[in-house]
């Protein structure tokens, strides 16, 4: 079974999704799950952590710091949600992204083993990640409600933008599940780019306060699209971009298909070296 | 043969391994050649090759069992990974029809971090076997695994015996139409290994095997069919008995060839030593003139008895007249005395007990005593010294049949007796208990090498018949 799919099919890499749809849940549950076993709370703690996280953002950047975005009316905890909306976007990419290196190296069995349709190895790891972007938006939304007494109608467009993101993100995961097969110095790299993404995206301030000369270039960073849409429909209660999540999820959508059909290609190589 | 019977089909197959210093250089090869002709500079290649298999033909029609037999890095794995589609060949073609399932090697796939629970559905999923399919099997592969609390535990904690116990729990519960098995039955306990032997040749009416093993034996007993591979190339493809005898005589000539053709005589036994111990009632003319010395240190075949237990029991059918309730193999050492380690060559006492629920007319007991392979190397019945005068038991009542029979020297290995109650008639008759497996035993330090028992020689001899 070398390439079950169709490389030049544009929505080959939905199909590795569609085609193993119960597996693929499979993992990701087991994923989430395996994650707190034996520990006290377990799943719960998927809950603590982001609502204590919002906690000391408010209280560092709302009462210490005095943080406030331009615009910005309501109380502490405003900038506190504002913050958050864009962290949970760049957590669930870094969480995507640290994993896939060691993705295949960590699974050998399943590659000299059994026969394992790897590719959806990739859904799994974004399954399990938005898990935990679900519960974190949760927290968001009650926390604003219990601040505001209202949540913006707009939220419910938010599962629209992540689907907009989803694209680039498996993309991401199959390009770094591949060459971190080959190059083991991958994991160490990684960890330094995602942490820039995250201070290049207007995730801590707003777009308005970067140059006028540089403002622009800020959608070079794939995150900011997604950042400012998901703090469009989660905070300022209005509608997002749609005209640059679209030109967005075409480029990422190209980026997935690509990014399927190297791993597609490479994946003979990996029993060669694991 | 029509192609729609064909099973497997293996064209010009052959595995070249490219060895890499690093692994990054495996991505240098796949991107520099690409490079390199756009620059104009010549081909390099960054690996060291080594074939692991080549110019392999054969095909497998639906239902037969093929063994592959080889020393070790023959490339017979390499040959199964490629039928399973794990490895991805250099060149020729395998095509496999239907659901193939495998063990290969120890472990087959599994998740070490998963637990037993999650394990067996993440297999049962890559073999395409739905949710809800294997949310209703899962009971009856627990059943067969056998390992208790263990399969809601990590398999890494699991040991090797468990680990094959549950591999091949879900690859025998996966509607497999062809089922590869690669040396995993060699880990398990006897009473498994039984299991599995029975399974397989039930298996073996509707599917398709293919075995590979070293242990020749195996070969010959469960598959019609052969195939030699030697040094990644295939040697011989033909009846089983013929593969294996032609293997054997080639190993055995390597073997010679390496000891510089130095010939080993042993010392035969010096036959007028008394046998020790009595006999209890056999004949005295069975008694092997050797004995005395095949029973020393070194050479005696001691057999360990492992006790007969209810609750062990996991294989038994019958109509349920009566139900045995008791099993008990005693090897009666030369002192008369009931031992649970005795050498073979002494008399052994089989009692089976038996229950009586409903009135029975003419009960026959028998048993079978099978080697690792479920093969039944001997057995026997109470029907012909009883059928002129059958016992009748009423409810209530306990039987028992004694089988006093002088317990041949056996090779080392691991064996197990089937003991089965029935009524009727040699050629009519109704199975009202039957367990498999009942007790098991080991015979240790054989001096017996080939065949499936040794018998008592009465005389052994050489002299010098001619000039």
């Amino acid at each position: 079974m070398i390439s079950a799919y169709k490389l030049a099919d544009p929505l080959s890499p939905y199909r590795a999704l569609s085609r193993h749809l119960a597996l693929v849940v499979q993992m990701a549950r087991r994923d989430v799950v395996g994650r707190y076993r034996g520990s006290f709370v377990g799943l719960l703690w998927s809950f603590f952590n982001p609502l204590l996280m919002l906690m000391i953002y408010t209280f560092v950047f709302g009462v210490i710091f005095k943080s406030r975005w331009r615009g910005q009316t309501g109380g502490q905890f405003e900038f506190a949600v504002i913050l958050f909306a864009g962290l949970n976007i760049n957590s669930m990419f870094t969480e995507c992204a640290n994993r896939a290196p060691t993705l295949i190296v960590e699974n050998t069995n399943f590659v000299k083993k059994v026969v394992f349709p790897l590719e959806t190895l990739s859904w799994s790891v974004i399954g399990s990640a938005l898990f935990h972007l679900l519960v974190s938006t949760l927290v968001l939304l009650i926390i604003e409600w219990l601040a505001n007494g209202a949540v913006p109608w707009t939220a419910v467009l938010f599962p629209a933008v992540i689907a907009c993101f989803l694209p680039f993100v498996a993309g991401v995961v199959w390009l770094l599940a591949s060459l971190g097969v080959f190059l083991r110095d991958l994991k160490q790299a990684i960890g330094i780019i995602t942490t820039a993404l995250m201070f290049l995206a207007p995730i801590m301030y707003p777009k308005e306060t970067i140059p006028v000369a540089f403002r622009n270039w800020m959608y070079l960073n794939p995150l900011t699209a997604i950042v400012e849409a998901s703090q469009d429909v989660l905070v300022w209660g209005r509608q997002p971009a749609w005209e640059i999540l679209g030109l967005y999820t075409l480029v990422s959508m190209l980026f997935a298909w690509l990014a399927f059909a190297w791993f597609e290609r490479s994946r003979k190589g990996f029993a060669d070296v694991l | 043969m029509s192609s729609d019977d064909m099973n497997i089909r293996v064209e010009g197959l052959g595995k070249r391994y490219e060895i890499y210093a690093q692994p990054a250089d495996r991505l240098k090869q796949m991107l520099m050649p690409r490079v390199g002709w756009a620059l104009g500079r010549p081909h390099r290649d960054y690996f060291k090759e080594f074939w692991a298999l080549r110019n392999v033909s054969f095909n497998v029609r639906r239902g037969e069992t093929v063994g592959i037999i080889g020393r070790n890095g023959s490339g017979k794995s390499t040959l199964l990974q490629m039928v399973c589609g794990t490895l991805h060949p250099t060149e020729g073609s395998v095509a496999v029809r239907g659901r193939i399932a495998a063990l290969l090697e120890l472990g087959a796939g599994f998740n070490p971090e998963f637990t037993g629970r999650e394990n067996v559905y993440l297999s049962g999923l890559l073999y395409g076997i739905s949710e809800s399919v294997l949310r209703s099997r899962f009971q009856s592969i627990v059943d067969f695994a056998d390992i208790g609390d263990f399969i809601d535990q990590p398999v890494k904690t699991y040991s090797s015996g468990m680990y094959v116990r549950l591999a091949f729990a879900v690859a025998a519960h996966v509607d497999a139409d062809t089922l590869v098995i690669d040396e995993a039955l060699s880990v398990g306990d006897v009473r498994f290994t039984q299991k599995c032997m029975r399974y397989l040749r039930d298996f073996q009416k509707r599917g398709t095997l293919l075995f590979v093993s070293h242990d020749t034996g195996a070969v010959t007993n469960l598959c019609s069919r052969a195939i030699w591979l030697d040094g990644g190339e295939q040697v011989m493809d033909g009846s089983a008995r013929d593969v294996v005898e032609r293997y054997l005589a080639a190993q055995h000539a390597a073997d010679r060839a390496s000891l510089g053709e130095s010939v080993t005589v042993r010392t035969t036994a010096n036959s007028d030593l008394p046998a020790t111990g009595e006999d209890h009632g056999m004949p005295a003319d069975v008694v092997d003139p050797r004995k005395a010395v095949l029973n020393g240190e070194a050479t005696r075949n001691l057999i360990e008895v492992f006790d007969f237990d209810l609750e062990q029991i996991d294989s038994e059918f019958g109509a349920g007249a009566a139900r045995i309730v008791n099993v008990q193999l005693q090897l009666l050492g030369g002192d008369g005395k009931a031992h649970r380690l005795v050498a073979g060559g002494e008399v052994a006492d089989l009692s089976i007990d038996v229950d009586v629920l409903q009135p029975i007319d003419a009960p026959i007991f028998g048993f079978y005593v099978k080697d690792r392979l479920g093969q039944r190397i001997f057995g026997d019945n109470t029907y012909v010294s009883y059928h002129e005068r059958p016992v009748q038991a009423q409810p209530g009542t306990r039987l028992r049949a004694h089988f006093r029979f002088r317990m041949p020297v056996l090779p080392s290995g691991d064996y197990s007796v089937d003991v089965a109650l029935a009524t009727g008639t040699q050629e009519s008759h109704t199975q009202q208990h039957w367990i498999h497996d009942a007790i098991s035993f080991k015979a240790h330090e054989s001096t017996m090498r080939h065949g499936l028992v040794g018998i008592p020689m009465h005389r052994i001899e050489i002299e010098q018949v001619g000039a």
